[in-house]
């Protein structure tokens, strides 16, 4: 990323990076830590006003679940299903949200998901 | 011992819902709180809910604070699941925001029979509207709408208090999960 790009075209950039590495992915997206979506490609069908507040939330208690066990500074949260799972990742002053489905190589997905983080939070 | 009682603290953005169970809690509050992208007129803003606990009557209550935002109403339905009783809170100072009040109160009470209370806060200040006008525009008895100040905590109580007087009798509460 150059410091000529503006904040939104590091955000798609970086969406965009993810998606083209993990194509699987069903949707990433951008929140703000308080709930507004950002950037966005959410697979159509999904609600991506929804899942932005719902990144807030799981960020907000993954914190306080953290202090609560001792867990330090928190990075990442998850939820599993039996059809697929879905990762938060703190970004700054925001949030990464990674839908994926269910069998996918996770080893992979963290390392380009926290890298993306990283170049999330370096700009919110 | 009876059981404690799950009661939901909710309004709009502003109303004094974090401020309520901080003031109340006789333990130490659990809140999630982020930095607001929006200007609310505050340095920061539930995600996801505040919690508190205290006795009240020699009944043991916990209290869940949501958030106010309309994009967090699957808080609202989480938070309600299982409660028994609300208190809605509006801020005094804001009549613009009484038909988002409105709204919570429809969203909650539509998915979950809750007895609630409507309390009016910044009543320490002036100007602001008082219980008995708010009880006359939103048509409800003038003993379900009641005044507070949520930074006192006796003040606050009060809305506890009231609400408990619209409880189903304690005995009476195993009976009504059966029918």
């Amino acid at each position: 990323m150059t410091s000529t790009m503006s904040k939104q075209e590091v955000l798609n950039a970086t969406l965009s990076t993810l998606r083209a590495n993990l194509p699987e992915l069903k949707g990433v997206l951008v929140a703000t830590a308080d709930g507004l979506p950002i950037a966005q490609t959410m697979s159509a069908g999904t609600d991506a006003n929804r899942v932005a507040a719902m990144a807030a939330t799981a960020l907000g208690l993954g914190k306080r679940i953290g202090d609560t066990v001792g867990s330090g500074v928190l990075t990442e949260m998850s939820v599993s299903g039996t059809d697929g799972m879905v990762f938060f990742y703190a970004a700054g002053r925001g949030v990464l949200a990674v839908v994926a489905p269910a069998g996918m190589n996770l080893g992979l997905l963290m390392m380009e998901a926290r890298d993306a983080a990283t170049a999330v939070s370096s700009v919110l | 011992m009876t059981r404690p009682l799950k009661l939901v603290i909710s309004g709009p953005v502003g109303a004094g819902k974090t401020t309520f169970v901080q003031t109340l809690s006789e333990t130490e509050v659990i809140a999630t709180e982020a930095v607001p992208s929006e200007d609310i007129g505050k340095p920061s803003t539930t995600v996801a809910f505040d919690y508190g606990t205290l006795r009240l009557e020699d009944q043991e209550l916990h209290l869940y604070g949501t958030p106010g935002q309309d994009r967090f109403d699957f808080m609202w339905d989480v938070l309600a699941q299982d409660a028994l009783g609300l208190v809605m809170l509006v801020g005094g100072h804001k009549p613009r925001d009484f038909p988002a009040a409105r709204g919570i109160l429809e969203y909650i009470t539509a998915r979950h029979q809750l007895p609630f209370v409507l309390a009016v806060t910044r009543q320490d200040q002036p100007g602001v509207w008082r219980p008995e006008d708010l009880a006359l525009y939103v048509q409800l008895p003038p003993h379900q709408v009641i005044g507070i100040d949520a930074t006192n905590r006796a003040s606050a109580a009060t809305a506890l208090v009231r609400l408990l007087e619209h409880l189903p009798a304690r005995h009476d509460q195993d009976v009504t999960l059966l029918t």
